[in-house]
């Protein structure tokens, strides 16, 4: 027995007798590479802001702050400013979000709540492969199919019916902003959607049996129960699909019309901050310029990095949150 | 005390006599109520059946526009001179297959060393503060990541595959990191207990036990990544555009690729040159929907095996 | 267990081996087995004529061109960062240009023109325009196509009422170029209020990128107009504007009406720049808005042995290549400034 015993005891200590060298640095070693990995990460991003700023340093100095609101762009002058551009992204980003905030959070409560279990699974697959739809396939589709549908049907049709305000007055084009609109509705609902299901999925059963349970329709469940509940969720989704819109360039600059100006009318060509890089910054004549598109990019960065911060924070503090209680179904 | 005033706890029945609550009342009121939530659910129903509509019309365009120009030239030609119709994407093909092999070597080993990293031996606040700034990484937009690789690696050089590549792989990156932690965290901690306890070392445990555990699932992340980039077109502008039209596969010089020769194709007039953009789309389409169905699928197995073990 | 492990080893397997295969074959030789290369990026005008000389030129020497057609303003700034062997542009440098670029020349290697191109449904081609329309067409203040000022033009036209749609270039064009350079000379207010340019402040209309882009706004949109270079014109069949020229005549753009702009050169100066816009009286046949397009070239180049035979070739037996898309061959005494510019080419 006690040789046993000696033997149990001792074989932990024999094991770590035999480790060799490999075993004893073989831990420090893994640790370390991982950690190297992990900080080549956090330096890449430090980098990468760091270099874009600077790529935009001499744009900076120049015009300041006051940049971000000038309406000049003028090659010519060497004058440039970023208030077209700016607006092009509010109005294209934000009119999108405003029908892709609503359909998608009707697609999430039909995947949760309305599908029947069989077409669950393939509905929710189809809805996320729209977002795996490669931009400039989106944007060919969008020069070659919607332009077309847009002048000749859309906008003749929104200016007959809705003429009378200025959003949608002016004559019909193919390129513009609605077509730019419709395009980034299409690529943020299905990030939108998603998140959304996931977060309405948290909500607990028994708050939604309960409502049921009262008498309820189903409707008024979700009006009084499941949306207040899932609010900061829903508009942490909706931010993240902002910053998605934001950030953009491909699709848009194929269909927005690459001009800059600002218009009251949604049909006139215009153009976002993304686009504008896309399209100019190889083809810049004055170093003055190519810094210009750099701060361009710089902006476009900090308003897409806040968006998704944004998200990032309220989507984890309510999944947090809703997840700790109660757990809902998954 | 009044019967009415005292509320009826739900499932209780009704006391007789009492005034039957409102929620519960018949009549008009009902109907309407009934009427507003037929009305959602049908929108609600629409909204999901549009969504699956415009799927289906946009893949449907690219499919029956981009079949009609998919011939043995389309797979093994480079694109026909000015004017001329025929000519294909051969070196466009190339060129996206070297990008992107050349970007996941450059990503898979980062990513699912970070993946070990914030799962398995950071502490949980630093794991936390490095998956937030993985997440920003993930919300730079791909036309400033184009710009930032072309500030550090073309400016003052020349375009290059490696460039594109690295532009590539900076996207890639913060997703393969994602999905490596996701799996990592899944594998049941008895695994790894058992393991320590019998002796066996920290980095042992990682790469003989853990790692091939949840090798479904960081198959799964890289075969995401891989489709996100190949049709990358924005980080592609400034780093890998300027390319031959012959067949390359010297990444020291700028390499063609499917989506940037896309874009290219489709502000052309010609409708030959449309054919040409839909009938790349269509193989991009074709192979980022294909990984993304197999990833889904290896996920989902991925996942049940852990749930069952 | 072993089952899904096994799996997931040969999933992992046949893509590395697929993306492998992929990369695999040596980086040293492309598929053409040419030995040299070299790499230009700028004007879209002077595109087309390059995809001729590309496999002529590799046939003939062994040297594999790479050209990137990303506007006359992407060649001169990519050829400042040196980040390709050669530029090309419709625009001239301007002195600032020359010195941020320090140490280029431009050689002049085609001669082609911009032509006003238009869609509108209902009426012929060869509409007829003058200078100053154009630039209250582009300015904004020529907005319908039956406006008086056209049907004046045109009589016996039936103009339909459509609004006009001015597309211009979105990145920085050596069409831009020419059309502002034309415009900046025959109206003291388009001088003044918007100048000459590659990339200029348009007030109205819709920006394309390309000229490519261009073709592509112009085919999709009704009522558009806009400017293009001859060789695009030509490929998709627009209908093209006839501008009328200082001595009152709307000669038809090609090769005899540029020549006829050229022919008013008398001497090539140092710099080789050389505007043929808007041609004296003493040109009857010239075609108003007809340019030369440049290629740009450091003096000190690493590739200058492969360079400089490209560019005598591309000046002489190049030429062969652009009739059939309207680019009229050099004059003489281009083509003899261009050979003593070569000249000065080193390493």
């Amino acid at each position: 027995m006690s040789v046993s015993a000696s033997t149990a005891a001792a074989a932990p200590g024999a094991l770590s007798a035999h480790r060799g060298l490999a075993d004893r640095l073989g831990d420090r070693a893994l640790i370390g590479l991982t950690w190297l990995a992990s900080a080549a990460g956090m330096l890449l991003i430090a980098l990468l802001v760091y270099k874009v700023f600077d790529q935009a340093g001499a744009s900076l100095s120049r015009f300041g702050l006051g940049f971000v609101g000038s309406r000049t762009w003028n090659p010519v002058s060497d004058e440039f400013g970023a208030g077209d551009f700016v607006f092009g992204t509010a109005v294209s980003s934000f009119a999108a979000l405003l029908i892709a905030a609503p359909t998608s959070i009707a697609i999430a409560l039909f995947l949760t709540e309305l599908s029947p279990g069989r077409i669950r699974r393939p509905v929710t697959t189809l809805v996320e492969l729209l977002a795996a739809i490669p931009s400039v396939v989106l944007g060919l589709w969008g020069i070659i199919v919607l332009a077309p549908f847009v002048n000749n049907t859309l906008e003749p049709a929104l200016h007959s019916a809705l003429g009378w305000i200025p959003l949608f007055s002016g004559s019909p084009s193919p390129f513009g902003l609605i077509p730019a609109i419709l395009i980034l509705t299409i690529m943020t609902v299905p990030i939108v959607a998603s998140v959304s299901r996931e977060i309405f999925q948290t909500v607990p059963t028994e708050l939604k049996e309960g409502a049921l349970a009262l008498g309820c329709t189903r409707w008024e469940m979700v009006r009084m129960v499941m949306l207040p509940y899932a609010r900061p969720g829903i508009v942490g989704a909706v931010i993240l699909g902002l910053g998605r819109a934001l950030g953009e360039a491909i699709a848009v600059t194929m269909v927005i019309g690459d001009t800059a100006s600002i218009h009251a009318s949604l049909f006139a060509p215009a153009d976002t901050l993304a686009s504008r890089v896309a399209s100019e910054y190889q083809s810049a004549t004055t170093p003055l310029q190519i810094s210009s598109l750099a701060y361009l990019a710089a902006i476009l960065l900090v308003l897409a990095l806040l968006a998704n911060a944004l998200a990032r924070l309220i989507v984890g503090r309510s999944t947090r949150r809703l997840g700790a209680s109660a757990g809902g179904r998954r | 005390m009044s019967v009415a005033s005292v509320p009826t706890p739900p499932g209780a029945p009704t006391p007789p006599g009492a005034p039957t609550p409102r929620l519960l009342a018949g009549g008009p009121r009902r109907r309407r109520r009934k009427l507003l939530n037929r009305a959602m659910e049908g929108t609600a129903t629409f909204a999901a059946l549009a969504a699956v509509a415009v799927l289906l019309i946009v893949v449907g365009s690219v499919l029956l526009k981009g079949l009609s120009a998919i011939d043995l030239d389309f797979f093994i030609k480079g694109p026909a001179p000015f004017g001329q119709s025929g000519g294909g994407i051969a070196n466009a093909i190339v060129g996206t297959c070297l990008l992107v092999a050349m970007a996941s070597v450059l990503a898979l080993p980062v990513g699912i060393l970070i993946g070990i990293h914030t799962a398995e031996f950071a502490r949980p606040s630093t794991a936390s503060a490095i998956r937030f700034a993985l997440d920003i990484l993930n919300g730079v937009p791909t036309i400033v990541t184009g710009i930032f690789v072309f500030g550090l690696l073309v400016a003052g050089h020349v375009q290059s595959g490696y460039a594109g590549a690295f532009a590539l792989a900076i996207i890639m990156l913060p997703i393969v990191a994602r999905s490596a932690h996701e799996v990592l965290t899944l594998i049941p901690g008895s695994l790894k207990e058992a393991s320590l306890a019998l002796g066996v070392t920290r980095w042992r445990t990682v790469l003989t036990i853990v790692l091939p555990s949840a090798a479904g699932g960081l198959i799964t992340g890289a075969l995401l990544a891989v489709a996100r980039v190949a049709g990358e077109t924005a980080p592609l502008l400034f780093t890998s555009s300027i390319a031959s039209t012959l067949i390359s596969t010297n990444p020291s010089q700028a390499l063609a690729s499917i989506p940037v020769r896309i874009f290219e194709l489709s502000e052309s007039p010609s409708p030959s040159d449309h054919a040409q953009a839909w009938a790349a789309g269509l193989l991009l389409i074709f192979f980022v929907l294909l990984l993304n169905v197999l990833a889904r699928a290896l996920y989902g197995r991925a996942q049940r095996r852990m749930g069952a073990s | 267990m072993i089952n899904n492990k096994m799996g997931a080893v040969a999933a992992c397997a046949v893509l590395a081996s697929v993306l492998a295969a992929c990369g695999s074959s040596s980086p040293s030789t492309s598929a053409s087995g040419s030995a040299d290369t070299l790499v230009g990026a700028g004007s879209t005008l002077v595109a087309p004529l390059v995809s001729q000389w590309q496999p002529e030129y590799d046939k003939k020497a062994k040297v594999a061109v790479t050209y990137g057609a990303i506007g006359s303003g992407g060649g001169i700034e990519q050829i400042t960062a040196r980040t390709v062997d050669f530029g090309a542009s419709d625009a001239p440098l301007s002195e600032s240009q020359f010195k941020e670029a320090k140490e280029v020349v431009q050689i002049p290697w085609a001669l082609a023109a911009t032509v006003i191109a238009y869609h509108l449904e209902g009426a012929p081609n060869q509409l007829k325009l003058t200078g100053p329309l154009l630039a209250e067409i582009w300015e904004g203040k020529v907005t319908s196509w039956n406006a008086p000022a056209i049907a004046a033009l045109n009589p016996g036209v039936t103009l339909p009422a459509t609004k006009i749609t001015p597309i211009h270039r979105s990145d920085g064009s050596g069409d831009t170029f020419a059309l502002t350079n034309y415009l900046s000379q025959i109206s003291p207010e388009w001088k003044a209020k918007i100048g000459k340019g590659t990339e200029v402040p348009f007030p109205v209309g819709v920006g394309a990128k390309g000229n490519s882009g261009v073709g592509g706004a112009i085919s999709s949109t009704n009522g558009s107009i806009g400017y293009i270079a001859i060789a695009y014109v030509l490929a998709n069949k627009f209908d093209y504007a006839l501008i009328k020229n200082a001595a009152g005549n709307y000669p038809v753009p090609g090769i005899p009406s540029i020549s006829a702009a050229a022919k008013a050169l008398t001497t090539v100066p140092p710099d080789n720049e050389l505007s043929i816009v808007n041609p004296p009286v003493s040109a009857p046949a010239a075609y108003p808005i007809s340019t030369f397009t440049y290629a740009i070239v450091p003096l000190k180049s690493p590739k200058a042995s492969t360079l400089k035979p490209f560019l005598k070739w591309a000046i002489t037996e190049g030429q062969q290549y652009g009739p059939k898309l309207d680019f009229a061959p050099l004059p003489q005494l281009v083509v003899a400034a261009d050979d003593a510019t070569i000249e000065k080419i080193g390493s």
